[in-house]
């Protein structure tokens, strides 16, 4: 015979359909974005794994100022420690008339070769292929055409470049723009039409052994820069796994992943307690049902699982929904997030086993070990007190003395929080998890805009020339053409703007462990500066408030820098911070960088302008730092993190709400047959309200002020710890007051909602229910 | 003897609180026997119910039923002893308030492998038209009829009734009595009920006073009367 309280199930839940409906709704939406995040980003991940052999990416490339001859082609391809095969990768750099960048290649043939989204790659003269996430950033399409310094070309095709996943212009930019930037591909006829002088020589390689690991990989890279460096003077040598353009959406997918299910988790759990509290709701209600049964002789395991069933069958369905959700519509809202932050190949959805386990099984289990632990925890008092209805194990408790002199509503609201702690418990927890998320959702395009509004505030000047420098300036074959070449560049480099002001621009690697590899820029400044608002000797070695709070400096401290490219070491002693945001940088004057690296009393590779200078050759302007490129940052952080952020900041009300409304309901039902007395008794539905809801009200409103102030404060660490581990660049990071005003009206008008649900139901509860027998 | 009690012993609290409320019981019962246990509040009725009933434990002495003895027994196997031997009902009837009437007896019959047909103890019961009514769709006689139809369909050895009458007015309290009668005949269960009314001792075969947490009086009833008949 098949148990005849298992009859009950539907019943109790339609009973209270309200409850289970609510928790029904926040699982299915945790379980089914939980699942379609997972299964797009391993779907993707697979694609973007297998894109290394199917396009094959390069192992890494290397870029110098001009061709390279046959011969060095085989130095390096046949060098004795780690043999590569070499392919031009050249590219050109233009301005479009849209305001972005675009870097041009040859169609690729053999190595990092593109995945085609639409269309087909270019084959005639003023034809091109274009990145299709920089074609939908700027709402391009095939068939339009595009316009450029170089002349104008018709798009036959949006694609991705296997190498370039992720549009990181430079290996050391600090976040990627797919707006302000994008690669595209021209045939080889198109290619030859540029202007040389646009050329930059880029070559990558491939390794005729391929390494075992990540180890072997690295070993290999640094042997082969070594190799190259006795050969040619590099510009910039990015090995696969240190190339951000390849790796960072790999990582990012990876790290999304464990937050996502550390999300779910959390709710889940969350869930359960609820789900607990609810159980023990029930047990309260039917004390004198169970200790029948147990008395009857059903054994105490019977029982547990008979209370778990709602919770149970809930989860269970909840995860089913969720799967089916997550496996259709939740899957493409989260692939078109990627899609809209990432140029990633096309891909197939795949059915994911360890999305299943994560999103179905482990909240199943976890449900099942929370909800039978609290049941089992209950159910060990005795059959006879269940019968008495004295459910406390530790034997009836004092009551708590409370003074006279305490108003009577007062003493009354006291009593209802002590007996409902539990509950306040968990809504403590469930709010601190809220408010993380609404802190999260909040403060960060807050940081973003406020990081774009200082920038502006703080730049040096409207523009930041930084030069090309030729190769031979820095150290040629003799003394004698290293002199002529400095002297043609610098008379190259002359302007006649009055505005400009020479500056010594130089860039070396921070050394710290415990924090991400950074390049720091220094600026060798002239005495007196116009643009930058510093005083210095000679031997002063200033350092950036940014560089200083991410690598947590103090004047006085030591500072071990490395060259980029070889095995030269310069350590500083910090004299002074200066209050600059925009850059992780050190500041010296022009003499003392000239002298400390060797560049000569004259040497200088950058100017600072308030106009544009017009009259320096483009072919010597390495960079121009202006607004648009110290704020790319936050500008592509908006662009990826924005949708997700309002996502985040609407999960929070709903936990928030949902938290506060099941619990406080909880509560009035708890209290359903006192409140029925009150009424009896004269009480008015107010007064009864103010008692009962009242308490509620108080502990929510203390609990919103101290979650936001604990939040805030975690939050900002968190922020603070991340960015030093994964990021770089640094930026002013807390919680504004405004933020948290906002926050806390946002939790006032949550709990007002569920306040005036909570009277509807204190009003409605009948006089009836304190009469009624148990039945 | 089919259920035997040896100097039952229990006491309640420490120090100023002590209160003693079995001092040392010892009865014994035949199988089918009908036996009620009189006396005033205090006088630790119910509490020796409890302890017959395995859901409240002596603090010594030895109670054998059908020659097993219950002091060495742990909770899982008090609950089998339950679950295979006793039947009981309560002046609360504890339905489950969501199942109907035939489900909450179904919640007996569930518990043992030799359960009375179902179908047949809704008849037995009168209960036959509110068979698919919750309980609170009934009155309190009707109840406490479903209440005895979950406690008897199991065909416990024992019924234990804890003041089964005490929530109802005369004219039901005698149809619940007549029903415990006919069942006491049918089926042979022994009975022990607890009750504070003292004309419900005429209907009994035996009959023990307690009182203080001793007993008084100890008695088999020569004239015992049938339910009909005894003066309510």
């Amino acid at each position: 015979m098949k148990n005849p309280l298992n009859k009950r199930l539907f019943r109790e839940l339609r009973a209270d359909l309200g409850k289970y409906l609510v928790v029904f709704v926040v699982m299915v939406i945790i379980i089914g974005e939980g699942s379609g995040f997972l299964v797009a980003a391993h779907s993707m991940l697979k694609a973007y794994n297998d894109s290394f052999e199917k396009y094959d990416v390069e192992y890494g490339n290397f870029r110098i100022s001009e061709k390279l001859s046959k011969s060095v082609i085989k130095a390096i391809e046949n060098n004795e420690k780690v043999p590569v095969k070499l392919y031009e990768n050249f590219y050109v750099e233009e301005n479009i008339d849209n305001g972005s960048v675009l870097r041009t290649f040859i169609n690729r043939e053999e190595i990092n070769r593109a995945s085609i989204h639409k269309g087909r790659l270019p084959k005639e003269k003023g034809e091109i292929a274009i990145d299709r996430m920089y074609a939908d950033n700027n709402k391009l399409k095939v068939g339009d055409t595009l316009s450029g310094e170089n002349g104008s070309y018709k798009i036959t095709g949006l694609i991705a470049l296997s190498d370039y996943s992720t549009m990181f212009r430079s290996n050391d930019d600090i976040m990627f723009d797919a707006k302000k930037f994008g690669v595209a591909t021209v045939s080889k006829d198109s290619f030859d039409e540029f202007p040389t002088h646009f050329y930059r020589y880029s070559y990558s390689w491939l390794y005729e052994n391929e390494p075992a690991d990540e180890k072997e990989e690295t070993d290999m890279a640094e042997d082969l820069m070594k190799e190259i460096s006795s050969l040619v003077t590099m510009e910039d040598f990015v090995p696969r796994y240190a190339n951000q353009a390849i790796y960072f959406t790999g990582e990012d997918f990876s790290g999304d992943a464990v937050m996502i299910r550390v999300f779910v988790y959390i709710v889940i759990v969350i869930l359960a307690f609820v789900f607990g509290i609810m159980i023990n709701n029930t047990i309260q209600n039917e004390a004198e049902n169970i200790g029948t049964l147990r008395a009857s002789g059903y054994t105490r395991n019977e029982i547990i699982f008979h209370y778990m069933l709602p919770p149970l069958f809930v989860t269970f369905v909840s995860a089913l929904i969720g799967n089916i959700l997550g496996y259709t519509i939740m899957e493409k809202i989260n692939s078109d997030l990627y899609y809209n932050s990432y140029s990633l190949p096309k891909y197939e959805k795949l059915f994911n086993p360890e999305a299943f386990f994560e999103t179905t099984l482990i909240p199943v289990g976890l449900m099942i070990v929370i909800t039978y632990f609290s049941l089992h925890k209950k159910l060990k008092i005795s059959p006879l007190n269940f019968l008495r209805n004295d459910l406390s194990k530790k034997g009836r408790k004092r009551a708590f003395y409370l003074s006279r002199k305490i108003p009577f509503f007062t003493r009354f609201r006291m009593r209802v929080i002590f007996q409902n702690a539990t509950n306040y418990i968990v809504l403590l927890f469930g709010l601190f998890f809220a408010n993380f998320l609404l802190v999260f959702g909040l403060a960060f395009p807050a940081l973003l805009d406020d990081y774009a509004a200082k920038t502006k505030d703080n730049m040096f000047s409207k523009y930041q020339y930084i030069l090309q420098v030729p190769m031979d300036v820095l150290g040629a074959d003799t003394k004698l053409k290293q002199m002529i070449a400095a002297m043609e560049y610098q008379g190259a480099v002359e302007t006649e703007n009055e505005n400009a002001e020479k500056f010594t621009a130089y860039s070396l690697k921070t050394t710290e462990k415990n924090i991400k590899e950074e390049s720091v820029s220094f600026y060798g400044i002239e005495n007196n500066s116009k643009y930058v608002n510093l005083k210095l000797d000679d031997d002063d070695f200033y350092v950036s408030r940014a560089y200083a709070e991410k690598f947590k400096l103090k004047i006085g401290d030591m500072v071990t820098l490395k060259e980029e490219y070889a095995n030269d070491k310069y350590t500083f002693k910090v004299t002074g911070i200066f209050d600059y945001m925009g850059s992780i940088s050190a500041y010296m004057t022009k003499k003392a960088v000239n002298e400390k690296f060797d560049l000569g009393d004259s040497y200088f590779s950058g100017y600072f302008s308030d106009d544009e200078i017009t009259d320096i050759d483009p072919k010597y302007i390495s960079t121009v730092i202006d607004y648009e490129s110290l704020t790319k940052v936050s500008r592509q952080l908006q662009i990826s993190m924005g949708g997700f952020m309002v996502v985040v900041q609407y999960a929070s009300m709903v936990i928030f709400m949902v938290l506060v409304y099941l619990l406080s309901k909880i509560i009035i039902e708890k209290n359903q047959t006192n409140i029925s007395m009150a009424k009896i008794l004269g009480y008015k539905n107010n007064e009864i309200s103010s008692l009962y809801v009242h308490a509620t009200s108080i502990m929510s409103v203390l609990f919103i002020i101290a979650t936001i102030i604990i939040t805030s404060e975690f939050v900002v660490e968190i922020f603070k710890v991340m960015i030093r581990l994964e990021m770089n660049g640094w930026f002013d990071i807390y919680v504004s007051n405004n933020i948290k005003l906002k926050m806390f009206v946002m939790g006032i008008v949550t709990y007002a909602i569920v306040a005036l649900l909570e009277f509807r139901k204190v009003k409605k509860i009948p006089m009836s229910e304190a009469l009624k027998s148990d039945g | 003897m089919f259920l035997e009690l040896n100097q039952i012993k229990k006491s309640f609290g420490k120090g100023d609180t002590h209160v003693e409320v079995l001092k040392g019981i010892d009865f014994s019962l035949e199988k089918g026997e009908f036996c009620v246990l009189l006396g005033p509040s205090g006088s630790g009725k119910s509490t020796l119910l409890n302890i017959i009933g395995g859901i409240d434990t002596a603090d010594s002495g030895v109670i054998t039923i059908n020659g097993d003895s219950m002091s060495e027994m742990k909770e899982k196997q008090l609950t089998q002893y339950r679950r295979k031997h006793l039947g009981y009902i309560f002046q609360r009837y504890n339905l489950i308030p969501n199942l109907t009437v035939r489900e909450n007896i179904e919640v007996g019959a569930y518990l043992s492998d030799k359960s009375l047909d179902v179908n047949e103890m809704i008849e037995l019961l009168g209960l036959h038209k509110h068979r698919n009514k919750y309980p609170n769709q009934m009155s309190g006689g009707q109840q406490q009829r479903c209440a005895i139809g979950r406690a008897l369909v199991k065909n416990p050895d024992i019924l234990l009734c804890d003041e089964p009458t005490g929530a109802l007015d005369s004219k039901t309290s005698r149809e619940i009595l007549k029903l415990i009668e006919t069942i006491n005949q049918t089926y042979k269960s022994t009975i022990i009920m607890v009750t504070h009314n003292d004309a419900i001792k005429d209907m009994a075969d035996r009959i023990i006073k307690l009182k203080d947490g001793t007993i008084r009086k100890n008695y088999v009833n020569e004239q015992k009367l049938s339910a009909e008949t005894i003066e309510l």
